[in-house]
C-alpha cells in the first residue's frame, strides 16, 4: 500500500464545501451492497474500503496530520460523521484508528509510536479490544486476566469475551492485573499483544442472530515483552478511561433507529398497515420518539461543534435511541405477522424486508458500550447528583 | 424593564433572552407565591388583573403583537421564556389564552380599524380577550362551528353555546367563531352584551372553563375581525401558536415538579440513607430528566421553526410536535412526582399535587397527545403524497 500523500489543511476548508467532498467521495466510492448492513462488518468485506480510505488520507480523521490523519476539528469531525452515516457506511474494525492509535500517541513511547502507528493506520495491524472477561462486564475493574513480570516479559493467563472480531484482527489491545492496590482499579496494566503469540487460542461466540461475531480469547502463559507496556505499571485504568468524546456521541446516533423506521413504513404501506388506525398510533409514536431523540442528538452535535466537551449528560442519548430502536424493531416484528418470524430475507407484497435481523441486533444495544443501567447511574450520580 | 428598550429587543439574542429570563425569575420570586396560587384556587376571579397590569408593564402582553399595533414585534421564543418561567410558579393568569391565543387571532385578523383599536389596549392590559371558538368536547376543527351569525342592522345576531373558553373568569371581550351564510366568521363580542350569558366549568387545577351561552346577542359591523378563509386562518394560526406555548408552560411545570421530586430524594431519609440513594428511584428519575430534556430540545427546535413563519401544514406539524412531547413528558413527570412523593404527595396541602393538577389541565387544553400525534400523522402523509 502507497503512505498517505493527501496532506489537505481540512481547517482552511469551509464546512459546506467538505461535507460536499466527503459525501462526493463516500458516494462514488462505498461499495452499494455494504450499505446499511445490521452485523458488524468483517475485515475481508471492508478492506477494500479500508484501503480507498487509507490511501484517500481519510482513514484516520482524528489523528494529527503529522501521523497520517485529517486533524479534523470538532465541527468536520461531526461532518465526517454524518455523511458516513447518512449513506449507511458500515464501521470497518476501526478500534487501532478510534481507541488503541490515540491511547499511543498519548501514553506510549517513542518506539511504540513509530512502530504501532504507521502500521495501524495501513490496516496492516488490526486492532481487538481485551477488556470484558466472564467475571467483568459491567464491573470491569474486576478483571482478573493476570499478566506477571518475569525479566523482560509478562506472562499472562486468563480470558477475555465478547471481543468482538477477534478472529479478524491482527492485534488485541489488553487490561490485565499486574498488581493490587487499595482500589480495584489499580494494579491494572495496558498491553499490546500480537494474536500470534504462542499460547493465544480464540474461539469464536455464534450470538442470536447466527453471526459469529465476537470471540472468547484464551491466554495460556502468554509471553509479550515488556515493550509492550503502554503507560505506567499499574496504571492501565487512567490509559484505557482517556478515551471520551465522540464514541460517546456516535453510539447514541439516531441513524440506526431511522433506517429501521423507514424500513418498517415501506412495509407498513405495502402490506397496507396504515388503515388501521391502532397500528397508526403505535407508528406515529414510536416516529416521533426518533424524531425527537434525533433533536436532542443535534443539541450535542451543536455542542462538539462549539468545542464544548461532552459532560455526563450525553449518556441519555444512548439509552433512549438504542431504547427506541428496540421498541422499534418489536413492532417490525408483530407487523410483519407469520412473516416476522420467518428467518432471513423476504419479499413482502414487492418490499424486501428482513424482520428478525434488525430486531436481533438491536437486542445487545443496551448491553454493549455501557449497559442502559451503567448509563442511568452515571446521570444519577453525575447529572442529578443523587446521593451514592 | 423590556417596554422602555423594546427598540433594542427587536433583534433577539441570546443576551437579550438571558435578560428576559432573569426579569422572569424576578418577577416569579417577587410578585407571586403559591400562597397566592392557592387563594385564587376555584374563585369567581380566578387570577389578579392588577398583577396583569404588571405583566403588562413589563411588555409580556406585547411579545407578539407587531409594533404598529404598540407590541414588541418578538417571536415565540420569546413568548416561551416567559410563559415556561411563569408556569413554573403555576400562575393562574390566562397568558397563553389572551397574549397568545386571542393576539394571535386579532392579529391575523382583516380588519385594520379594530386590531388599531384593539391591540394597544390588549398591549396595555386594559382590555383582555379570549377565544371562545369550541363548542364539542374533543372537537379542534376551527370550521365545526354550528353558532350562527345571522346578519342584522349592518351587523350580526349571534345563536349558539361555545365551550371551553380559557380565561373566561375576567375577561372584557371573546374573539367567537360562527357561521355566516357559507363560512365562518369571527367577532369581537364584548362581554357585557345582552344576550351573552357567561356560566362556568371548575377545572382541576382551580380555574374553570367558560360556557358562552349566545341568544340574539348582537355585535356591530366594526366587531367583524376576518370572514371566510381568513377567520379560519386567524384560528388556525392562533391554535398553534396556543398549543406551542402551552408546551413551553407545560416545560415550566415539569421543570419545577422534577426539582421538587429530586430534592425531595435527596433529602427524605428512610432504612437510614437518603431515598435518592436507592436505584430503583435513581433510575426512575433519570428517565424522568431524559424525557424532560427531550421536551426541551424539540420545544427549542419548533418554536425556531414557528417563528420563521412557515406554511400552514408545517406550522401544525411543528406545534402538534411540541404539544405531545411536552404533554407526555409532564404528565409523565407530574404523575411521578407524587409517588416520589409517597403519601405527602397524595396531601392537598403539599405543592407538588398541584403541579399533576396544571398538567392535566395543560394537557387537555388544546388537544391533548394523541389527538396531536394522529394530527402530526395525518400532515406526514399528506405531505409525503
Amino acid at each position: 500500500m502507497s503512505s498517505p500523500t493527501a496532506q489537505t489543511d481540512y481547517h482552511a476548508m469551509g464546512d459546506e464545501d467538505f461535507r460536499r467532498e466527503v459525501r462526493a467521495f463516500v458516494e462514488r466510492e462505498y461499495p452499494p451492497r455494504l450499505r446499511y448492513i445490521l452485523h458488524r462488518a468483517r475485515w475481508r468485506e471492508m478492506k477494500g474500503w479500508w484501503r480507498r480510505l487509507y490511501e484517500k488520507g481519510w482513514i484516520a480523521p482524528n489523528w494529527p496530520r503529522s501521523r497520517g490523519g485529517m486533524a479534523l476539528d470538532a465541527g468536520k469531525m461531526v461532518i465526517y460523521l454524518e455523511e458516513m452515516e447518512r449513506h449507511g457506511v458500515a464501521r470497518p474494525p476501526d478500534q487501532g484508528i478510534t481507541q488503541v492509535g490515540p491511547l499511543i500517541m498519548r501514553f506510549g513511547t517513542a518506539a511504540q509510536q513509530e512502530h504501532y502507528l504507521p502500521r495501524t493506520l495501513s490496516g496492516e495491524y488490526i486492532w481487538c479490544q481485551g477488556y470484558s472477561e466472564p467475571n467483568a462486564g459491567s464491573d470491569l475493574a474486576g478483571l482478573q486476566t493476570a499478566a506477571v513480570l518475569e525479566g523482560e516479559h509478562f506472562v499472562v493467563n486468563g480470558q477475555k469475551i465478547w471481543t468482538s472480531l477477534a478472529d479478524d484482527a491482527t492485534h488485541i489491545y489488553l487490561l490485565a492485573r499486574t498488581g493490587k492496590g487499595a482500589k480495584k482499579q489499580q494494579g491494572i496494566s495496558f498491553l499490546l499483544v500480537d494474536l500470534k503469540t504462542p499460547g493465544i487460542t480464540l474461539r469464536p461466540i455464534r450470538n442470536l442472530a447466527g453471526h459469529d461475531e465476537f470471540c472468547q480469547v484464551f491466554f495460556d502463559n502468554v509471553r509479550v515483552p515488556r515493550g509492550n507496556l503502554v503507560g505506567e505499571l499499574d496504571d492501565g485504568w487512567t490509559v484505557a478511561k482517556a478515551l471520551l468524546g465522540f464514541e460517546r456521541l456516535s453510539i447514541g446516533s439516531p441513524r440506526r433507529p431511522q433506517y429501521a423506521l423507514n424500513r418498517l413504513e415501506a412495509i407498513a404501506r405495502a402490506k397496507g398497515l396504515f388503515g388501521d388506525p391502532g397500528f397508526v398510533d403505535r407508528f406515529t409514536a414510536l416516529k416521533l420518539d426518533i424524531e425527537d431523540g434525533a433533536t436532542l442528538y443535534g443539541r450535542f452535535v451543536e455542542q462538539v461543534k462549539r468545542g464544548e466537551p461532552l459532560g455526563h449528560d450525553v449518556s441519555m442519548l444512548k439509552i433512549w435511541t438504542m431504547e427506541t430502536w428496540q421498541r422499534l424493531t418489536e413492532l417490525l416484528v408483530e407487523a410483519g405477522a407469520e412473516q416476522g418470524v420467518l428467518a432471513g430475507v423476504h419479499d413482502v407484497a414487492g418490499v424486501e424486508a428482513d424482520f428478525l435481523n434488525p430486531f436481533y441486533y438491536s437486542r445487545p444495544a443496551t448491553i454493549y458500550g455501557g449497559s442502559s443501567e451503567i448509563q442511568r447511574n452515571i446521570l444519577a450520580k453525575y447529572v442529578l447528583k443523587l446521593p451514592g | 424593564m423590556m417596554a422602555t428598550s423594546s427598540g433594542t429587543l427587536s433583534t433577539p439574542s441570546a443576551e437579550h433572552r438571558g435578560l428576559l429570563a432573569e426579569s422572569v425569575a424576578d418577577f416569579v420570586a417577587r410578585g407571586t407565591d403559591i400562597a397566592r396560587v392557592r387563594r385564587l384556587r376555584g374563585t369567581s376571579a380566578e387570577y389578579d388583573r392588577a398583577l396583569w397590569k404588571k405583566m403588562a408593564g413589563l411588555g409580556w402582553l406585547g411579545i407578539l403583537v407587531p409594533e404598529r399595533y404598540g407590541g414588541l414585534g418578538l417571536g415565540l421564543a420569546d413568548m416561551a421564556i416567559v410563559a415556561r418561567g411563569l408556569a413554573r410558579a403555576l400562575i393562574p393568569e390566562p397568558l397563553t389564552a389572551t397574549a397568545v391565543a386571542a393576539a394571535t387571532a386579532l392579529g391575523a385578523a382583516e380588519n385594520e380599524a379594530l386590531k388599531r383599536a384593539q391591540l394597544p389596549r390588549l398591549v396595555a392590559g386594559d382590555l383582555l380577550p379570549v377565544l371562545a371558538w369550541q363548542e364539542q368536547a374533543g372537537g379542534l376543527d376551527p370550521a365545526a362551528v354550528e353558532t350562527r351569525a345571522t346578519p342584522f342592522e349592518g351587523g350580526f345576531k349571534l345563536n349558539g353555546t361555545k365551550r371551553f373558553v380559557a380565561g373566561a373568569a375576567q375577561a372584557d371581550a371573546f374573539l367567537v367563531s360562527a357561521r355566516a351564510g357559507g363560512g365562518v366568521v369571527l367577532l369581537l363580542l364584548p362581554r357585557e352584551t345582552a344576550g351573552a350569558a357567561l356560566s362556568f366549568e371548575p377545572l382541576a387545577d382551580g380555574r374553570a372553563f367558560g360556557t358562552l351561552a349566545l341568544h340574539d346577542a348582537l355585535v356591530p359591523r366594526s366587531g367583524l375581525a376576518a370572514s371566510g378563509a381568513a377567520a379560519l386562518e386567524a384560528l388556525a394560526r392562533a391554535f398553534d401558536h396556543g398549543c406551542a406555548i402551552a408546551g413551553a408552560e407545560l416545560a415550566g411545570v415539569m421543570d419545577r415538579a422534577l426539582e421538587m421530586s429530586l430534592d425531595y430524594l435527596r433529602t427524605r431519609v428512610q432504612f437510614g440513607k437518603p431515598i435518592g440513594a436507592f436505584q430503583a428511584l435513581q433510575h426512575r428519575a433519570v428517565d424522568l430528566h431524559i424525557h424532560r430534556e427531550l421536551a426541551s430540545a424539540v420545544l427549542e427546535e419548533a418554536l425556531d421553526v414557528l417563528d420563521r413563519n412557515p406554511a400552514a401544514p408545517a406550522r401544525a406539524a411543528a406545534a402538534s410536535r411540541v404539544k405531545a412531547r411536552c404533554a407526555d413528558a409532564a404528565t409523565r413527570i407530574t404523575r411521578e412526582a407524587i409517588q416520589f412523593h409517597g403519601a405527602i404527595g397524595f396531601t392537598d396541602e403539599f405543592d407538588v399535587g398541584l403541579y399533576l393538577k396544571r398538567a392535566l389541565v395543560l394537557t387537555a387544553w388544546l388537544g391533548g397527545a394523541t389527538w396531536h400525534r394522529r394530527r402530526y400523522a395525518r400532515l406526514a402523509i399528506e405531505s409525503s403524497t
